[in-house]
């Protein structure tokens, strides 16, 4: 396999948007391409990343649609949907583009348009991934997976609501130094869980989840171009290696684990992009992990091998996973306060780590960053692609 | 009420699963025989999720994952006003969905 | 002169005795203080400039919420509408929302808008639960009509208290079929809508005793959420 970099990465702000699906896609990709500056370099495909245009903008073949914007043709284009690790997946289809030896520069933009439905037009939509007879038809949601997650996981690990209070504070806190970020407010322990006026402001979503355990719908997109090493030698500007990818999945329905709280997917992901990579967790200095949900960013950090089975809520009482920490996790806001734009969050996530290993996040900067990992988290768990990236000197 | 919950078993191992799938998740057997998903069972985990589809006219829903008896999983409706991890539930069935074909029928749970 | 005060006279609806809403503190999610307080009418005119962007913006109806908004406050400021009242949510002096409505009758309240300015805080809600409870508890009613251009606010509500119908009633805004909060319906769910402390700090009073306007060029990007990318 051939050694795959990341030359530039770019995105839109997350949040509410007016411009239209493939507006917000080329303005990302333009900033990558910019950002990755390949000079006469062209480019030999694109791989589009989004879940819900078919069904919310009307609007399919997505990786052609982007070629024409931005005038690549005669580039390959694809277009990937894969639930809410459709980004990551994307990158993967580009990384396995390089690493064949059938491409040497390959455009990856993940875009989600979802903000022109209502909240609970949104809702359902994303609800469409879960099992249609055994789900579905319940009126599941993700939000009620997640409840139903942490529950059980909760019980059994001993967390408490504050533990998901800590992960949105740092998560708002880590935002509000993100330009890019759909959420800029900080909030506190008080004002979402300890005062009596809590209740009001963080009303229950899916207990034990409430309001400010959940991620907002985001418009936006996010954008990185992957090179081949021979391009790469060739271009200015610090070296990202896409070191390594990992990817599994699990069964459809939640109920059908054997032990539901176990993030299986998570684990042989993680697993098989640090085999790639050759590294291990404790090599990596910053993360971004797929809190779509609070619980989800404890339950992944101990699933990637971060921190022991049961104990990922008390190495965020340490202090570990916030800026400043022995991993800082989710630097950029994360799902959770940077904003979810579904088809966009695997990319952006990369994005955000590209930019830490070259060193260019101004305040929410993770010092002499080199090594990164990525949760991307589809389903609810039943499709995870993890990555690992290295900076090289 | 005529309408039942169906899962599979497998006539090869004999493991029953729901929801069905093409092929047995246990042995990899490709024939099934229909079996009711029904009886007794406890709660394994339920939420009150708030975040509904539009056609639900209703604050919130309370969800549950039930282990049966037999060791089958299912989702459905928990309709218990006090609800606990591990409490004993049967399985009925009502009126879970409206949706725009009509209403759909599904598992619901109620304490024993 | 006399003719002219009896003419205006004539014009301006009979007013009914209407209670002070006693001003309260909730702390939000952010931990900043929002006063809640009742607007004064020489305060219109503030108010005007913090809707007046809004008039043409037709997402979600902030067009027709805030030009119908616009007309209620003129409205009140010159005596042109029955009981009508005003409540603000005021964050360190700035303006974060408002809520309207009037007295109908002694027995029956009519709600009429809700305009956030802060978003993402629930400001909304909170002012909303302090609309229904200057109805309810602090002016005594039994009930209060509501209704809502947007679907979505409306749904919110109709929901979250939960409104019953009383489609018989044409609301004011539209004559559209009304819905109505009653006032036990309120107090089941005022433990978990209504929040707030009295009384208030001299100092905090102090702090929203004038009203203060975000900038004028991020209230529309508030208000509507936009972004432009």
């Amino acid at each position: 396999m051939k050694s795959v970099y990341i030359a530039g990465a770019g995105m839109t702000r997350f949040g509410r948007s007016e411009w239209p699906l493939m507006q917000l896609a080329s303005v990302a990709s333009l900033a990558a391409l910019k950002h990755a500056n390949l000079g006469g370099v062209p480019v030999d495909g694109v791989v589009v990343a989004n879940m819900g245009a078919a069904r919310i903008n009307r609007q399919t073949a997505l990786g052609s649609a982007l070629v024409d914007q931005l005038a690549l043709y005669p580039a390959a284009a694809e277009s990937v949907e894969n639930g809410p690790a459709s980004g990551a997946s994307a990158v993967k289809v580009g990384f396995q583009a390089i690493a064949s030896g059938m491409a040497d520069v390959v455009l990856v933009t993940g875009v989600e348009r979802m903000r022109v439905v209502n909240g609970m037009e949104g809702t359902d939509f994303v609800a469409s991934l879960s099992h249609p007879i055994a789900e579905y038809i319940y009126g599941v949601t993700l939000p009620s997976l997640a409840g139903l997650f942490a529950r059980l996981f909760m019980e059994k690990h001993g967390v408490e609501r504050k533990h998901l209070a800590m992960v949105a504070i740092k998560n708002h806190a880590n935002a509000a130094k993100n330009p890019y970020a759909h959420i800029q407010q900080t909030i506190t322990m008080e004002g979402i869980l300890t005062l009596p006026e809590a209740v009001v402001n963080n009303p229950p979503i899916a207990e034990p989840l409430h309001m400010f355990d959940c991620c907002p719908v985001s418009d936006g997109a996010a954008s990185l171009v992957l090179v081949s090493q021979e391009v790469a030698a060739k271009l200015k500007g610090p070296k990202v290696r896409l070191a390594g990818m990992g990817q599994a999945t699990d069964t459809h329905t939640v109920h059908e684990r054997k032990d539901p709280t176990d993030l299986k997917s998570v684990r042989i992901a993680a697993e098989q992009a640090f085999r790639r990579a050759g590294l291990k967790p404790e090599d990596v200095d910053v993360a971004e992990l797929h809190d779509a949900f609070t619980i989800l960013e404890i339950a992944e950090s101990e699933a990637s091998g971060f921190f022991p089975r049961g104990e990922g809520h008390k190495a965020l009482e340490r202090g570990d996973t916030q800026l400043g920490g022995r991993l800082p996790i989710n630097p950029s806001g994360g799902l959770k306060a940077k904003g979810h734009p579904v088809g966009a969050t695997g990319v952006a996530q990369l994005v955000e780590l590209t930019w830490q290993l070259r060193g260019e996040c101004g305040e929410r900067q993770v010092k002499d960053a080199k090594i990164a990992y990525a949760c991307n988290f589809g389903g609810f768990g039943n499709n995870v692609v993890a990555s690992v990236l290295q900076r090289e000197a | 009420m005529s309408m039942k919950v169906t899962g599979m078993k497998c006539s090869s191992c004999g493991t029953v699963s729901y929801p069905t799938h093409a092929v047995c998740p246990s042995c990899r057997n490709e024939t099934f025989e229909t079996v009711v998903i029904e009886g007794e069972g406890k709660v394994l985990t339920y939420t009150d999720v708030y975040a509904l589809a539009v056609e639900y006219e209703t604050r919130y829903l309370r969800l549950a994952i039930v282990e049966l008896d037999d060791g089958v999983r299912v989702t459905g409706h928990l309709l218990a006003d006090k609800p606990k991890l591990g409490m004993r539930v049967k399985t009925t069935i009502g009126t879970v969905r409206e949706m725009a074909e009509g209403a759909i029928q599904g598992l619901q749970f109620v304490a024993v | 002169m006399g003719n002219i005060s009896d003419l205006e006279a004539l014009l301006r609806p009979p007013a009914m005795e209407m209670p002070d809403y006693p001003p309260k503190a909730i702390t939000l999610a952010s931990g900043e203080v929002m006063v809640v307080r009742q607007v004064a009418r020489e305060e219109v005119p503030t108010l005007l400039e913090a809707i007046y962007p809004l008039l043409l913006v037709e997402r979600d109806f902030y067009d027709v919420v805030g030009a119908r908004l616009f007309g209620e406050l003129l409205a009140y400021k010159r005596f042109r509408v029955k009981d009508e009242y005003v409540l603000a949510g005021l964050i360190d002096g700035v303006l974060a929302g408002m809520v309207n409505g009037r007295l109908v009758n002694e027995k029956t309240g009519m709600s009429y808008h809700t305009l956030t300015i802060r978003r993402g805080l629930r400001v909304g809600s909170h002012l909303f639960a302090a609309k229904m409870e200057y109805h309810i508890e602090h002016c005594q009613q039994e009930e209060v009509l509501i209704v809502a251009e947007s679907p979505i606010g409306f749904r919110r509500w109709m929901i979250e208290y939960p409104l019953e119908k009383r489609f018989e009633v044409q609301h004011e805004l539209g004559g559209v079929p009304s819905w109505v909060l009653p006032k036990d319906t309120y107090y089941a769910a005022k433990p978990r809508l209504v929040s707030g402390r009295r009384p208030i700090s001299e100092e905090l009073m102090k702090s929203a005793q004038t009203i203060l306007l975000p900038r004028q060029e991020t209230v529309v990007r508030q208000v509507a959420g936009e972004k432009e990318g």
